[in-house]
């Protein structure tokens, strides 16, 4: 297991560096799925299941969709179809397909040893999880969450379109938006 | 939690409290003046829990936080500074372009934030209230959106505040991995027999002070300072400059004193040099500002350096100085701060030292309030500034740091010239090109006045009588209980 864990260090170091030299934003975006995918791995290996889970889960699900759908909100426009033919051309998804391959095999490997051995065997379950959380660290998840109510009062703050009213008698208080 | 926990933590629940309410209230539609008034009322009900916590400090809520009469002490200048900032806003967005309702939203939490990281003693919660402060200071000081600088200071503070928070989180992880702890009592722990620093622990906590210079924009971190200042709103900058500072501060200095991390020389010695450029720097930059953000933006720089003065000789002056100097720092810095937010107006912000020409015979308060805090961040006698300053160089002196007190006080000549010229322009005579007094908001801007001559009676009254004060600091314990964790 520990070839294993070496091997899945060395694919996250690779793909991340893919990922910031990479021209097009969404050549970075595939090989940022495998930087996420293999941290994955890397945590699944070190016992952390849940933490694992928990990273495909809101990093290359959640956030990678948010991703994607930025990219394609920003790329309007009538060459897009044509950009994204040249953009997605066969040998720039060779790469990350090769990554992502080495990881399915370590994880099929991983998982077809009998006692689910890890590269460090101190697994740590979803319950010890929730009960560090929600009993010893119970004040850090309340100031996580004023921290999101933060981030979202501010983002709501600086994206907000100015409502335009296309009345003429409502159009007396322009800062009521 | 124990029923005890909520009653020591009363502070900093109705700091939270008040956020969510205020929301409600901007869903209610109220006005400005409304939300302003429950804003003021908030913020002054958290300011007096300060003092009826009923519960014996030290309180230690573990594993996270720890309140000790130094936290208190910490948490009452951050929500006195916010206090203030919430009361030179009205008249400073009133008129503005942009509805300030979510202003005062961001105000609460960055407040709650500042206040958490004095009470801290833990990683965890040193981290989460740094990002609750800098994730609302983000917003907040892009809040004029539609100005070109302010948009440009918010992403100018963005891309470094969180390149400067991975920094500090890859130390607290190296960190975490040479003492296999996150709490400062049990990194203290494993560090006691150490004679030398861990290499590893020293990679750890060099990173983590990149990303704490950083917040305290310290040489050679300093660089977002000027412009973040000058395009942010006026009570914004204000806030920074004291509140967010202040609290960055006060966990640093619990967490180098309860590690006891002076002792290893690579530390202070890399202290002191921070300090000296820190100074020599700011001074110099500040010299020829023409601009009177900027020139506070690389006057704080200096300030911080003076700050660093107090930690290193890491005596039992060292305490009662920093808390001392951080209080004059924040009066003066408020008081200069609040007649810039009273007399800007609805387009510009009264910013270019030229529109302070002559001031004090236009009006006469208003220059004296400016002029007093100038003199008292100048450092001359009879001002808080001056007794701040002499507190620092008996801390730095009685542990024979020379060095560095020689730099404080050749910093202190450079900053007198510019801090002059500043009371210079106020005095002079002439016609007034600076814009005329405002006259739409009377009952705030009265409000704002007698709040900001109060600012100037402190400046006045602890720099003569300093003693009941230094006698309150001079109590101050930081630490006590242990957490398990």
């Amino acid at each position: 297991m520990t070839t294993a864990w070496y091997i899945t260090a060395a694919i996250t170091l690779v793909s991340t560096l893919m990922v910031i030299t990479r021209h097009y934003p969404v050549h970075a975006l595939l090989y940022l799925n495998v930087s996420l995918i293999s941290l994955a791995l890397l945590f699944y290996l070190m016992g952390a299941h849940f933490a694992a889970l928990l990273q495909i889960i809101i990093y290359a699900g959640a956030i990678m969709v948010l991703f994607i759908f930025v990219i394609m909100l920003l790329n309007l426009g009538q060459e897009t179809a044509t950009q994204e033919k040249r953009w997605l051309k066969p040998k720039v998804w060779i790469g990350p397909c090769l990554l992502a391959l080495i990881l399915l095999v370590q994880f099929t490997y991983s998982l077809s040893l009998s006692k689910g051995e890890t590269y460090i065997n101190n697994v740590v379950e979803p319950k010890a999880v929730a009960l560090s959380l929600f009993q010893s660290y119970m004040i850090g998840v309340q100031l996580a969450a004023l921290l999101l109510m933060a981030a979202v009062v501010g983002a709501a703050h600086i994206g907000r379109h100015k409502r335009t009213n296309v009345h003429r008698f409502l159009q007396h208080k322009p800062d009521e938006s | 939690m124990a029923p005890n926990d909520f009653l020591a933590l009363l502070p900093l629940l109705i700091l939270s409290i008040a956020a969510v309410l205020v929301m409600m209230l901007i869903v209610a539609n109220q006005s400005h003046r409304v939300i302003q008034m429950a804003s003021l009322f908030l913020f002054l009900t958290s300011f007096l829990s300060l003092f009826l916590i009923p519960v014996t400090l030290p309180y230690a809520i573990a594993p996270l936080l720890l309140i000790d009469s130094f936290g208190v002490y910490m948490m009452a200048l951050i929500v006195f500074s916010a206090l203030v900032v919430n009361i030179i806003s009205y008249v400073y967005f009133e008129g503005k372009e942009e509805g300030p309702k979510e202003y005062y939203v961001l105000l609460f939490l960055c407040t709650l934030g500042a206040c958490i990281l004095a009470v801290s003693q833990h990683f965890v919660s040193l981290f989460l209230g740094l990002e609750i402060l800098t994730i609302g200071l983000y917003a907040l000081i892009a809040y004029l959106r539609s100005r070109q600088r302010a948009i440009e200071a918010g992403i100018k503070y963005l891309i470094l505040a969180a390149f400067s928070s991975a920094f500090l989180l890859f130390g607290m992880a190296l960190i975490y991995v040479q003492t296999g702890s996150m709490s400062f009592s049990l990194i203290a722990h494993s560090l006691a027999l150490e004679t030398d620093l861990p290499a590893l622990f020293l990679l750890g906590i060099g990173m983590m002070m990149v990303g704490i210079g950083f917040k305290l924009a310290i040489v050679p971190f300093h660089m977002w300072a000027a412009d973040v200042y000058q395009g942010a709103p006026l009570p914004v900058t204000a806030f920074i400059a004291t509140a967010s500072k202040g609290g960055v501060l006060a966990v640093t200095f619990r967490f180098l004193t309860s590690i006891d991390g002076l002792r290893f020389h690579v530390l202070s010695a890399s202290l002191v040099v921070l300090a000296m450029v820190s100074i020599l720097l700011g001074n110099i930059l500040a010299l020829q500002q023409k601009n009177l953000k900027r020139l506070l933006a690389y006057s704080s720089i200096a300030h911080f350096g003076y700050l660093l003065v107090a930690f290193v000789p890491n005596s039992p002056l060292s305490l009662p100085a920093m808390s001392f100097y951080l209080s004059a720092y924040l009066i003066s810095t408020l008081a200069a701060f609040g007649i810039m937010a009273v007399r800007s107006d609805g387009t510009e912000e009264a910013e270019e030292l030229a529109s302070y020409t002559s001031l004090f015979w236009q009006s006469p308060l208003q220059a004296s309030i400016l002029g007093l805090a100038m003199l008292s961040l100048a450092g001359i006698p009879l001002t808080v500034g001056f007794t701040g300053k002499f507190y620092l160089l008996a801390a730095a002196i009685q542990n024979n740091y020379w060095a560095l007190a020689l730099v404080l006080v050749l910093g202190s000549i450079l900053g007198i010239y510019y801090y002059l010229r500043v009371i210079n322009s106020l005095l002079k005579g002439g016609t007034t090109t600076g814009a005329l007094p405002k006259t739409a908001f009377p009952y705030f801007l009265v409000l704002s006045l007698v709040m900001l001559s109060l600012l100037a009676l402190f400046i006045l009254g602890l720099g003569v009588f300093p003693e009941s004060l230094i006698g309150y600091l001079k109590d101050l314990q930081m630490g006590g209980t242990t957490s398990v964790y």
